[in-house]
């Protein structure tokens, strides 16, 4: 399998201080890889290692199937990013802080125009950055890491400071590039609403650690849950269930089946009205992706 | 790819007043000595039978003070603009060796003192010349002057660099540019290894050749180590 | 108007910023051990030549350049993120957050000078001086030197608070201090010029008849002259400064 982006046993220490532990971050191409965690997981100092601005104290990063130690340049030439606050050169105009990067990047200057055009800055192309606001300096920062036409755009909380319609359009944004030029997207945040109505694939950490590490539709298993059933005479209905082997739990007077396909309810139910207990609702609890995150990144295991 | 640096670099110190510096220093030098002969011409024209080897050692008496000061100004500008909002980080990903974005703001750097060098000379030349210092004109001397220093003055160059560009706080490079020219004003009484001694083109040798040599040699030498400093580092 | 001088402080002593001061025995020291004069030749005090060649350099050059990077050290945590903005978003006002500043910088160039002194004094005992330490000299020098130095502590504040580098404030600070090194030469523009002042009044080979070695008339109209221009000119920018 081809990944774009392999950390193995990625590690980085300031001092006595873990940010980073053993790290195995896996990436494929076209992907939008969600990295979620809760604030001062070590988001951004992963991201920081994957753009080579700070030296992993252990292990190897792989980006396009090179070893950043050794190919850092080529394959920067291949990476967009915009890394926590934006970057940019207040005393200059919008276009020209994008023409300082240009002349490094050599891209021809009609892709300044293109990339204005795309994060909506055109109109206010030549005024200088001091006056911007943070909404503005976050879309030129995203005009910047778009300029190199980049197969793999790394964004730390790109919505950061956005208003509610500047988050929709970045969110469009990003959800276009990998249908429409096969980018690969990685994208870090501290919501999980955001990663959910974007990523493909979720990475979650917390401390340093990745806990978890999979598709969304996956993650999104966790969300429905069990099944309750609130009957009459519920223990000893369900006393009768596991009399029939049917796995379930008792709480409170309820009745909670942890097998819950349309089969193994349908057996429940069919098993209890056979027996004569009076059935009143049959629920489904779901448990939004939040409590998942919450309970992820607090417990600190898989669930 | 350290053509590109370089044109970025220069397109970054746009508006903010580098090059008016560097324009500033050398004409500041000479006004004071515009100053200086403009209220005791006759008392200085006759402290001497050579009026222009006498002009030129008032100005180099300014020169090393306003060049180490000039270093520690324009290093440190350098540096607060990729400080300010932390553009090292947006630099620093782009597909360049951190080796060559340090060697771009040393040239940069070193462009700018040269046209200050070379200014001073024009300036030294023309203001002799309005003097009526005599039609033996020492362009050789003037060249010396105008050149030497900043040679010689290379290695405070590496040193102020190495200090502002891994530096979050601007007040220790500009410290160090203070204690710099304490330094360079008691340059008389130094020792010659020094490197602050060197732009006042004294030696006990009484050869500022040796001091040239020594600035480029020492200067690369400090300038090889801030660099790998640079690049050994994390980006913040 | 305490309470806020005291947060001045608690800022200050946290920053990394005391090593600015010491620099200022480091430089006494090295100019007590390079000291010009030779006193052979002389049948006076040992103190006097000692603190003569001393205090040249460092009333013409270090403290008044000096002081500006402590100006801009004590706001520098001010421009970084926005510090100004949640400093006067506090209930004070923006004219006491500008004397507290100023009064921190004052108390910390009065440190400086005590300090120098302590320099010039401790240079004097390895170098074995038996002479009796000239306490009046001193006191005279050092008090002078500091009240000469409050018109410019004013203007580095000003110009400290305009510009967010470093470098701006203190380019200023050199091409308004360079010029000194000539024009203590000529006793006509030096007394005019407040960058001079420091040296003047710590001269110790000045006007032995006047209290702080320059004429009343003098330390009134030029040192406090450009102390209320330079003064007055911050504190009313900072009344306006948009943050």
């Amino acid at each position: 399998m081809e990944y774009v982006v392999q950390t193995t046993n990625l590690s980085k220490r300031f001092g006595k201080e873990s940010a980073v532990i053993g790290l195995d971050m896996k990436i494929r191409k076209g992907e939008i890889y969600g990295f979620l965690g809760p604030n001062g997981a070590g988001k951004t100092t992963t991201i920081r290692m994957l753009l080579g601005l700070m030296k992993a104290s252990s292990g190897t990063i792989q980006i396009f199937e090179k070893d950043l130690n050794k190919e850092k340049i080529n394959i920067l030439k291949r990476v967009g990013s915009l890394v926590e606050n934006p970057s940019y050169y207040p005393h200059l105009t919008a276009y020209e802080n994008l023409e300082a990067l240009r002349k490094i990047l050599g891209v021809p200057k009609t892709r300044i125009h293109e990339v204005l055009e795309i994060v909506r800055l055109t109109e206010v192309a030549n005024k200088k950055v001091k006056g911007f606001s943070l909404g503005m300096k976050q879309r030129l920062g995203i005009a910047a890491s778009l300029l190199n036409s980049p197969e793999l755009l790394i964004l730390d909380e790109p919505t950061n400071g956005l208003d509610p319609s500047g988050i929709i359009e970045i969110r469009n944004l990003i959800k276009q590039l990998p249908a429409e030029t096969g980018m690969t997207i990685l994208i870090s945040s501290h919501l999980l609403t955001e990663i959910d109505q974007m990523a493909t694939t979720v990475g979650i950490v917390t401390k340093g650690k990745m806990i978890y590490q999979d598709s969304i539709e996956s993650l999104r298993m966790y969300a429905q849950q069990k099944v309750l059933l609130k009957v009459s005479d519920s223990e000893q209905a369900w006393r009768s269930l596991l009399g029939n082997g049917i796995k379930a739990d008792w709480e409170d007077g309820i009745i909670l089946l942890s097998e819950h396909s349309d089969g193994k309810v349908a057996k429940a139910i069919h098993t209890l009205v056979h027996e004569g207990y009076s059935i009143y609702r049959v629920e489904e609890e779901k448990r939004s992706l939040e409590d998942i995150f919450l309970q992820m990144t607090t417990r600190e295991k898989v669930i | 790819m350290i053509g590109k640096l370089l044109r970025a670099d220069f397109l970054k110190i746009k508006r903010k007043g580098l090059w008016f510096l560097s324009f500033l220093g050398p004409f500041g030098v000479i006004a004071l000595q515009m100053v200086n002969y403009g209220v005791r011409k006759d008392y200085l024209l006759n402290q001497s039978d050579d009026d222009w080897g006498y002009f030129l050692e008032y100005v180099h008496s300014f020169t090393p003070l306003a060049l180490v000061l000039g270093i520690a100004i324009l290093t440190s500008f350098m540096a607060s603009i990729e400080n300010e909002t932390n553009a090292w980080k947006q630099l620093i990903s782009l597909p360049v060796s951190k080796m060559s974005v340090y060697l771009s703001k040393f040239m940069v750097l070193g462009s700018l003192l040269f046209v200050s060098s070379l200014l001073l000379g024009v300036f030294s030349l023309g203001y002799g010349i309005l003097l009526n210092l005599g039609d033996q004109i020492p362009y050789l001397e003037l060249l010396k002057y105008s050149f030497y220093p900043y040679l010689a003055a290379l290695p405070i160059l590496a040193l102020q660099l190495w200090i502002a560009s891994v530096s979050q706080n601007q007040g220790i490079p500009i410290t160090t540019g203070v204690l710099g020219v304490i330094f360079a004003y008691s340059a008389f009484i130094l020792p010659d290894w020094m490197i602050w001694k060197w732009p006042s083109l004294m030696n006990e040798w009484d050869e500022p050749l040796i001091n040239v040599m020594l600035g480029i040699g020492v200067g690369t030498l400090l300038y090889i180590v801030g660099m790998l400093d640079f690049t050994r580092r994390d980006v913040k | 108007m305490v309470s806020i001088l005291q947060s001045e402080w608690f800022k200050f002593r946290h920053s990394k910023i005391m090593f600015i001061i010491l620099t200022v025995p480091i430089i006494g020291i090295f100019l007590g051990f390079t000291s010009r004069f030779s006193n052979e030749d002389f049948e006076i005090n040992e103190w006097y030549l000692s603190l003569l060649s001393m205090n040249l350099t460092y009333a013409l050059l270090f403290l008044p350049l000096i002081t500006g990077v402590l100006a801009s050290a004590i706001c520098r945590y001010e421009h970084q993120a926005g510090g100004w903005k949640q400093l006067l978003a506090l209930p004070v006002t923006r004219g006491r957050v500008f004397i507290a500043k100023y009064v921190l910088l004052i108390v910390l160039v009065l440190v400086m000078q005590v300090l120098f002194f302590v320099a010039v004094y401790i240079v004097g005992m390895i170098k074995g001086f038996t002479d009796p330490f000239p306490m009046v000299i001193v006191w005279k020098s050092l008090v002078g030197g500091w009240v000469a130095t409050l018109p410019l502590i004013a203007l580095q504040l000003w110009m400290s608070i305009l510009f967010k580098s470093f470098a701006a404030p203190f380019a200023i600070n050199v091409i308004l201090t360079l010029p000194t090194i000539l024009v203590v030469n000529s006793e006509r523009f030096s007394s005019f010029y407040p960058w001079a002042q420091p040296f003047l009044m710590m001269y110790i080979g000045g006007e032995t008849g006047d209290t702080f070695y320059v004429p009343w008339v003098q330390l009134l109209t030029v040192v406090g002259g450009s102390f209320i221009l330079f003064f007055v000119g911050g504190y009313l920018y900072f009344q306006r400064k948009a943050v």
